[in-house]
């Protein structure tokens, strides 16, 4: 009895391997941890410094303006003020100061603005002639002038024909809207300066976006200037629901950001979620909307993007009405749209604008085409080097054939052509665009036929990696391209070692990451599964418009119905 | 983090984690093992009193944890019996589901080791798929279930498709007779065919997974749930019988896949599909490994009140070694014997004895 069961009792390698099995991903896991709760603690540190500079500026602060506190607002004597605001930026080459006299009085009178940004137009035609201009007869008690109170209600009220005029007490904020393009208007005697609107920022035409093109859709593309980009959403429609909502991110180069959503659709919570990470963005410097992307991100080691990014306003409408939250960014003509799933990824809005059925095959397509990024090179190096027996024997025949003279193993022979065309690609892009077609032929030249004749590759793995690659371009999304171009190498690497067992591996792999995954609080992979028949209808298949009569079910809107 | 109260599952979930617990080694040995006992073609009309014995013990083990809808069989078996036999019996149960675990991994390791990788050692086949595993699981059941249903489709249609490719070498006559030797070796059968629905013993667990309003469901998740493996079966052991005859599914290890081997259809890109039927019962045999290693992990972690993740971790070297304990296939047909066996006393015997007890505990209070 005994005996029998020692004979079962397993070698000491098999406990061996236990251990192993157990510790491999054990040190992986502490490890990810390990980072994690690292960076939260220098987040916890960061903020306690921040909060004890802070103090401790505060108390600097006081203690420096303690003395001087009269610096710190206007006080209504000309020369002091004009002073003041020289001392804060008056060394700056593209700051301009403009001294003169109102009316014909003796009463001085300064403009401040900044070269660029303002508009000179408006402050030569408008501000300044009427200022300079003779009002006198328009009041007789000329000794009334001399009350500030009284000049300054005719000014504002009789005098200057801008629309946006504030009065501004505070000398550090008047200098803030300076820099940002306003005129400051000072006048003796008055306690306060006038900030006239003026900006005018610099910004360029609207045109097609370069990165998404469509053969039928609206022409029309987000620009730099964040006003002219929600001025795109309003023009889309009248919609008294939608919200645009602005905050400010950036600690020391500050920058607007808006987030817009239509109130009557969007899920509260997800709005309030998306406004809750953006607070929490804490970086001196924003630069682009991809800044904002990465920093509100779910999950930053998935190779899958969490935010789609879009410079068409059609799209991001069109997402809002879905019930998502889109995040502008000024400065930037690419829009944020949250939540994402995967199937988005491979979504154009062009399917929308044609008739169904043609929209639904692209649609299949471009899965497809997903499919054959992914797998294709995997399954062709497991075929090669693994399982000649499952392919037809002709093909496998002629396949071992061509790879005669080639010296590599398979695996090897993929990772020099996929290498190489990735290369092609990136190098493509960065290059002068007279330069672009050159380096094509080059480089098709190259990899195609001389490589071949070399003996390096074999002609069918040619055929291979150039599937691959014009498969990788079918993909709407430009960085969902790149994610399944990184994880093919992975999935090559799976089958060189396991064979057609590893791409299974792989695909499970990626379905298990790809389950886990969630975009704010919505998982990556629906529709697809939990399974929701409504939402299929936009899914693989985009059914025709009458029956899409709802809204996705997995973002919870607060009006599911797109009817009345 | 014991339970997440809001990683919960809809009655559909539930369905998909059913089916794909019970779909796994059954569709490549049922056709052998049970006409192994019944030697004659009417194996299918086992395999259908098979199914319908284990959808009635699935309605009872539900109706059993219906009684306590917020707790796993872990927690209540405590209430019902008293802590020390509640203890030692959810034991059993956690012991049951890590070793059908280590079984499953081990079964797919000798399947690729012969179809696919010939001369891969077995850890190195079995380890990539322990790691994957333990990724999934440590997310909880709602990822498990989300990744039932991305399997589901492909088995589903897979499946269908080859049993459709396969009707080319189908010979009604090899099914014929009907009952040509009467009824009693159609229940000689019934026994290795039930042994083929084990799976509605998770339903212990995931009543309690499930969302507050769709409990009520349970019945039908497992009538359902059961069906449909039901249909699977039944379409496979009518194939493989039909095509290959009963005295050529006994001396075959693997009928099912010799089935897929035994017919070419040339013009298409491949000409044989034992490939295609790899790679889904790969899949379902991940199913099955995953959900039982989380059901081990859920259950010490709830006997012992800690954390999960721990359990997961400390579970994997036990499930690896116990997978390399048996020596050859004969052993581990015979580790799966064993495993039915106990399988037949855990969820055939037990839950009717305790919801008996539940019973007349409920009458007096």
């Amino acid at each position: 009895m005994w005996e029998k069961i020692l004979a079962y009792i397993p070698e000491w390698k098999v406990f061996m391997q236990g251990f192993i099995v157990f510790f491999i991903p054990y040190i992986i896991f502490k490890l990810f941890n390990g980072i994690v709760s690292k960076q939260e603690m220098n987040d916890d540190d960061m903020v306690k410094m921040t909060g004890q500079t802070t103090q401790k500026n505060e108390l600097d602060y006081q203690k420096e303006t303690s003395p001087k506190e009269l610096y710190d607002h206007y006080t209504g004597d000309f020369n002091l003020d004009v002073e003041l605001v020289k001392k804060e930026i008056g060394h700056n080459w593209d700051v301009h100061f403009r001294e003169f006299n109102i009316g014909n009085t003796d009463i001085r009178a300064a403009i401040i603005f900044l070269d660029g940004l303002s508009d000179k137009e408006l402050i030569d035609k408008h501000i300044l002639t009427s200022l300079m201009g003779d009002f006198s007869q328009k009041d007789e008690q000329e000794s009334l002038y001399e009350k500030g109170d009284f000049l300054q209600k005719i000014i504002k009220n009789e005098v200057l024909s801008v629309s946006d005029l504030t009065e501004e007490y505070d000398v550090k904020q008047s200098v803030g809207k300076i820099l940002a393009g306003s005129t400051a208007l000072i006048i003796d005697g008055m306690p306060n300066v006038l900030m006239l609107g003026t900006v005018k920022g610099k910004s360029r035409n609207i045109e097609e976006p370069v990165s998404e093109a469509l053969v039928r859709g609206p022409r029309l593309g987000f620009t730099e200037t964040l006003s002219d980009n929600t001025a795109l959403l309003r023009q889309h429609g009248e919609n008294s629901d939608l919200s645009i909502i602005n905050f400010q991110v950036g600690k020391r180069t500050k920058k607007e950001l808006v987030i817009a959503y239509v109130k009557e659709i969007a899920d509260p919570n997800l709005v309030e979620e998306v406004k809750k990470r953006i607070q929490t963005i804490n970086i001196d410097d924003v630069a682009e909307s991809g800044y904002v992307e990465q920093l509100i991100e779910d999950n930053y080691l998935s190779p899958f993007t969490q935010v789609q990014n879009t410079e068409r306003p059609d799209r991001v409408f069109a997402a809002l009405m879905e019930g998502r939250v889109a995040i502008l960014l000024d400065g930037t003509p690419f829009a944020l749209i949250v939540p994402v799933t995967f199937s988005m990824l491979l979504q154009s809005p062009e399917d929308y604008y044609e008739r169904w059925l043609p929209s639904t095959l692209i649609r299949l397509l471009r899965y497809l085409a997903a499919a054959i990024t992914l797998f294709a090179p995997s399954i062709y190096i497991s075929f090669v080097s693994f399982h000649q027996g499952l392919i037809p024997t002709k093909l496998a025949l002629s396949m071992m054939g061509t790879r005669e003279g080639v010296p590599f193993p398979a695996i090897i022979e993929a990772l020099i052509m996929e290498v190489a065309i990735e290369i092609l690609r990136e190098a493509g892009l960065r290059l002068p665009k007279p330069i672009g077609p050159t380096m094509g032929i080059v480089g098709g030249l190259v990899i195609g036929e001389a490589a071949v004749q070399a003996g390096i590759v074999s002609p069918i793995m040619v055929i291979v990696v150039a599937l691959t690659a014009i498969s990788s371009f079918a993909i709407p999304q430009y960085n969902a391209g790149i994610s399944l171009r990184m994880l093919r190498f992975v999935a090559m690497f799976f089958a060189a070692l396991f064979g057609l067992y590893g791409v299974i591996l792989f695909f499970i792999l990626l379905c298990s990451h790809l389950v886990k995954l969630k975009s704010f609080g919505i998982p990556y992979v629906s529709p697809t599964v939990p399974y929701r028949a409504s939402d299929w209808k936009d899914f693989m298949v985009r059914m025709p418009l009458m029956m899409m009569k709802r809204r996705p079910k997995m973002l919870h809107t607060k009006d599911s119905s797109r009817q009345d | 983090m014991m339970m997440n109260s809001q990683d919960k599952i809809t009655a559909s979930q539930a369905v998909v984690v059913l089916v794909n617990y019970i779909l796994a080694t059954g569709i490549l040995t049922l056709p052998r093992t049970s006409v192994e006992k019944v030697k004659s073609p009417d194996v299918w009309i086992s395999v259908f009193l098979g199914g319908i014995i284990a959808i009635i013990a699935a309605v009872i083990i539900v109706k059993l944890s219906q009684k306590y809808p917020e707790k796993t069989f872990y927690q209540y078996s405590q209430d019902i019996v008293g802590k020390w036999a509640g203890w030692f019996l959810s034991l059993l149960i956690i012991v049951y589901f890590f070793t059908i675990s280590a079984f499953e991994v081990r079964i797919m390791a000798e399947v690729t080791s012969i179809f696919l990788l010939e001369g891969t050692p077995t850890w190195a086949i079995i380890l990539p798929f322990l790691w994957i595993g333990l990724y999934l699981i440590s997310s909880g059941i709602n990822a498990i279930a989300r990744l039932f249903e991305i399997i589901f489709p492909i088995t589903f249609v897979l499946f269908l498709l080859i049993a459709l490719m396969s009707m080319g070498i189908f010979e009604i006559d090899n099914l014929r007779p009907v009952l040509g030797l009467g009824v009693m070796p159609v229940l000689k059968g019934v026994k290795t065919a039930t042994l083929a629905f084990l799976g509605p013993e998770i339903m212990l667990l995931l009543v309690a997974l499930m969302k507050q309003s769709e409990k009520t469901k349970a019945v039908k998740v497992v009538l359902v749930g059961l069906t449909i493996p039901l249909i699977f079966y039944v379409i496979t052991v009518v194939m493989v019988i039909g095509a290959l005859s009963i005295d050529g599914v006994v001396t075959r290890t693997w009928p099912t896949l010799e089935l897929m081997r035994s017919f070419e259809i040339p013009g298409l890109i491949f000409e044989r599909f034992e490939s295609f039927l790899l790679v889904i019962w790969i899949m379902q045999i991940f199913a099955t490994f995953t959900i039982t290693y989380f059901a081990a992990a859920l259950g010490l972690a709830q006997l012992f009140k800690k954390n999960i993740q721990p359990f997961i971790f400390g579970l994997l070297p036990i499930i690896y070694i116990i997978s390399m304990t048996p020596k050859n296939i004969n052993d581990l047909f015979k580790f799966g014997d064993m495993i039915g066996n106990a399988a037949l006393y855990l969820f055939g015997v037990f839950p009717v004895i305790l919801l008996f007890i539940s019973k007349l505990k409920g009458r007096k209070t």
